[in-house]
């Protein structure tokens, strides 16, 4: 039994590691800004691409990719921030989403036109004999995956909760009013945390680049699965993002296993209606204080 | 000048398809070709400005309906051996069920969780048919047998752009007529503020769900005109990026009006057969289009238009103004002579609302504790007491927005509280409120038609038709409209924007909207926070006139004790959710137990 569930399950896992990175940084722009950034998955293909770059074009070292992307990645997407959603600051959510989206395609058109091939191929950083735990197999790449993902959507739970930037984020979420008063500048905050979910964003690039490719699509698999994953956890919640991002990847692992793999985005799609229409709150929200 | 004529401006858009056909007759096939999916996109822009433009919902899944009605027709064709015009109306009940399914979780939501809803009906279709590979052919598609129409077989190009364009004009009109009308109006107004649609009757869900339908139809129908001329029908060709792009016709082309997405869908349907040399860049062309004008135009092209020629000085605003203007203009200042107030008699007076021992609980907080009190006709009330005492608890118990756990309510007789707040207005109950809530993309005019209360959506539907063919029933709308906006001192400004209104004037636009159906009973929601003392008596006049003219009474809930204590001819002074004491304002004031209501002090200072 665990020799066919394990590797099911260990693939989902893999995957879900990556999905909590993609809605993490989907979370973290969406709690300090209120927006919802469509263009988030571009982000990530970005990141892809650049280790793509990095890897096979200029054959840097691994290690290259995952140091210089993240950093790389965010300013992109800071620089967004600041030459289009800026002036988007006073409209509506509608006008937002309609922009983001947008954005997402002309990034992605871009990467298209730049490189104009179906699939580029990323090879895995680790080689080598995989681990054999219980009597399920475990490459060294997977291994990797899981544990860095996880621990660098760990590390920026983490920061977000403790560190000054997220107090300030944070506070920027629950009153801007409020915050604006108490010395933070919204153009700061909005830029970083602009900086911080493209950083997200190319990790989860960088992390899927080996286990996907690059390609056009690769645009709105992450975006759906990231939001996907933020809806399931709950969209205000960086801890339910994680969650919910591994609980999407083993569902669909597990349909892709059991059920047929073309029905694995109808599965997901499945949790997003119906943690929407049932707790649209998401099934482990942020505790709140009970205002009266 | 005759009250019923038809109303000409609607058919714009339907004659101008008619003119692309007829610009087809003398040029080559292939120009006939482009011309007839251009036509096809003018459709699908017109549908999305009722959805995207109007409503005010993103919609990612217009590829896959789209599909479902080129699909349906096909297999209608195919399967069923149905000729091809009985196959469209197949087409239209695909759309019609596919805009159903999509409203029914859709209309719980907007921004980001509609387009995700929307993408997963987008998603979920697709696959669907990629995978019933037994009806649909799957990923390879099917071959579309060629149209046959009364025993005519349509091969030439020339013969697909005629019967694209006839059957597409008549879509684009009743599209037209829809969105002209009194449907658009109420679909805008449930767009721009859903609290102050609700309280004029207007079911916001209800008219969301009628915008999803309505479009639909109208993107299934335009999928299966296309269908005979795109030969092979494969879900590839209706995927996620169709969808996106079709999103782009209403944003790029303007979302106000029929032209919008006239504009937007053919130009952007015509432009890669301009752009052949470039083709490639095409898609990112498009997105950074979308970008620029949602940054910078945010109108689209209709509105640059509109400037352009407002620049060269023809201007066609006017004429509509001149031919509805009341009988008198209003002077501009409300006369400031003292009116004759009738003397109410408490005693005879018949109670028109009766609160009893109305009760709400917010969890340990029971925010209304038994609290009555009763408005003789005619009467303006108040309600009063210091924050948090219950009074907006009650207020919005009593205007429907607010479910009460205990007690009763009685309208005229009638119990009110198994009524949902927007058949209220129905009994003759408005309301205004706190914050505005004006229809701030609607004019002043059409804001207080709203006001009229008749708004079911089959009703507006009916009426948007009516309106085309005579005009007659909305002349009569116009009219009490009007007397109305004269009422609140607004006549001269029934054609502006009301969101483009000082919030003095919007406040002025409420009431406007809160009396122009003749109700029994108008619910103030602190009709003076935020304006300026001057302003304050100035709406006072207002109040006591439109209260003698029109024998409303006024239930008011109010902080600025004095203007209450002007105004009113009874209060009631709530306090930790009871009604503590009743009376003449100078009397309850006095009084030592509301004194120390509000400054907690034993006696007198």
């Amino acid at each position: 039994m665990l020799a066919e569930l394990g590797p099911v399950l260990i693939a989902g896992i893999k995957f879900g590691a990556i999905y909590a990175l993609a809605a993490l940084g989907l979370v973290v722009v969406h709690k300090a800004t209120k927006t919802v950034n469509f263009a988030h998955g571009a982000f990530a293909m970005l990141g892809a691409f650049a280790s793509f770059l990095i890897v096979v074009r200029w054959q840097w070292p691994y290690w290259a990719a995952y140091l210089l992307i993240p950093p790389a990645i965010g300013l992109v997407a800071a620089a967004i921030e600041f030459l289009i959603l800026r002036r988007l600051r006073r409209a509506d959510m509608f006008t937002v989403v309609i922009a983001t989206v947008f954005l997402g395609i002309a990034l992605a058109e871009g990467f298209r036109l730049t490189y104009n091939t179906e699939l580029l191929a990323v090879p895995s950083p680790f080689a080598g004999a995989p681990f054999v735990v219980g009597g399920v197999y475990i490459t060294r790449d997977t291994l990797w995956v899981i544990t860095g993902a996880l621990l660098a959507a760990v590390g920026c739970v983490i920061l977000f909760r403790r560190g000054k930037l997220g107090r300030g984020m944070r506070a920027m979420a629950s009153n801007i009013r409020g915050a604006q008063l108490c010395g933070y500048s919204i153009d700061h905050i909005y830029m970083l945390a602009w900086f911080l979910g493209g950083v997200l964003a190319g990790l989860a690039g960088v992390f899927i680049a080996p286990v996907t490719g690059v390609s056009v699509d690769l645009s709105i698999a992450v975006i759906t699965a990231g939001f996907v994953a933020g809806v399931i956890g709950g969209f205000d919640s960086p801890r339910g993002a994680i969650l919910g991002g591994l609980l999407l990847g083993i569902a669909e692992s597990l349909s892709a296993a059991y059920v047929s793999s073309a029905m694995k985005n109808c599965i997901s799609f499945l949790l997003l209606f119906v943690v929407l229409m049932w707790r649209p709150q998401g099934l482990f929200p942020e505790r709140t204080a009970r205002s009266v | 000048m005759s009250d019923r004529r038809l109303d000409l401006a609607a058919t714009g858009p339907a004659l101008f398809i008619i003119l692309c056909i007829a610009a087809g007759l003398g040029v080559d096939s292939y120009s006939q070709y482009v011309i007839a999916l251009a036509i096809v996109a003018i459709l699908v822009g017109a549908a999305l400005v009722v959805l995207v433009g109007l409503a005010r919902c993103i919609t990612l899944a217009s590829g896959s309906i789209m599909a479902l009605g080129a699909y349906a027709s096909t297999l209608a064709v195919l399967d069923l051996g149905a000729p091809y015009l009985v196959s469209l109306l197949l087409a239209l009940f695909a759309g019609a069920a596919a805009g159903w399914l999509i409203a029914l979780p859709g209309t719980r939501f907007r921004g980001h969780n509609l387009a995700m809803v929307t993408l997963v009906f987008q998603s979920v279709c697709i696959i669907l048919i990629r995978q019933s590979t037994w009806l649909t052919g799957g990923a390879e598609g099917i071959r579309v047998p060629s149209a046959t129409v009364f025993g005519w077989t349509i091969v030439s190009d020339l013969g697909f752009l005629v019967l694209i364009g006839v059957l597409a004009a008549a879509m684009t009109l009743i599209l037209t007529i829809l969105l002209r009308g009194p449907f658009g109006k109420c679909l805008q107004a449930a767009a721009n503020n859903e609290i102050a649609a609700e309280a004029f009757g207007v079911n916001v869900r209800g008219y969301l769900t009628a915008a999803f339908i309505v479009s639909s139809i109208a993107i299934a129908f335009a999928g299966a005109l296309a269908a005979p001329r795109i030969r092979i029908l494969d879900p590839d060709s209706f995927g996620i990026l169709e969808s996106i792009f079709l999103l782009a016709y209403p944003i790029v082309g303007g979302m106000q009006s029929v032209w919008g997405g006239l504009l937007g869908g053919g130009g952007l349907r015509i432009l890669p057969e301009l752009l052949r040399p470039v083709a490639d860049y095409q898609e990112l062309f498009y997105a950074t289009l979308v970008i620029v004008i949602v940054m910078f135009f945010p109108g689209g092209l209709t509105e640059l238009l509109r400037r352009g020629a407002a620049l060269i000085g023809r201007s066609g605003r006017g004429r509509l103004s001149k031919a509805i203007a009341p009988g008198t203009p209003w002077s501009g200042t409300i006369p400031a002579v003292a009116l004759p107030i009738p003397a109410p008699t408490p005693e005879r007076a018949e109670k028109l609302l009766l609160v009893e021992a109305v009760d709400k609980h917010f969890d340990a907080l029971h925010a209304v504790d038994a609290a009555s009190l009763a408005v003789p006709v005619g009467a303006i009330h108040g309600l009063i007491g210091p924050n948090g005492a219950g009074k907006t608890s009650l207020f919005n118990i009593i205007s429907g927005f607010l479910a009460a756990d205990g007690g009763r309510i009685e309208f005229a007789g009638e119990p009110l509280l198994d009524l949902r707040a927007r058949d209220r207005i129905r009994l003759g109950i408005t309301r205004t409120f706190q914050n505005v809530a004006v229809f701030g993309q609607l004019s002043c005019l059409d804001n207080v038609i709203i006001g009229r209360g008749c708004n079911g959506v089959v009703e507006a539907m009916g009426a948007s038709f009516d309106r085309f063919i005579a005009g007659a029933p909305t002349l009569q709308a116009r009219r009490e409209a009007l007397a109305a906006l004269d009422s609140a001192g607004l006549a001269d400004q029934a054609q502006s924007l009301a969101g483009a209104l000082s919030l003095g004037d919007q406040r002025r636009l409420e009431l406007a909207r809160a009396i122009v159906s003749s109700p029994k009973l108008i619910l103030l929601d602190e009709p003076v926070s935020g304006v300026s003392e001057a302003e304050a008596e100035e709406l006072r006049q207002l109040l006591l006139r439109i209260n003698a003219e029109r024998t409303i009474a006024m239930l008011v809930v109010e902080h600025n004790i004095p203007f209450v204590a002007r105004l009113c001819r009874t209060l009631s002074v709530m306090g930790a959710g009871r009604v503590v004491a009743e009376g003449k304002p100078a009397e309850v004031i006095a009084l030592p137990t509301v004194r120390q209501l509000y400054f907690g002090e034993e006696g007198p200072a």
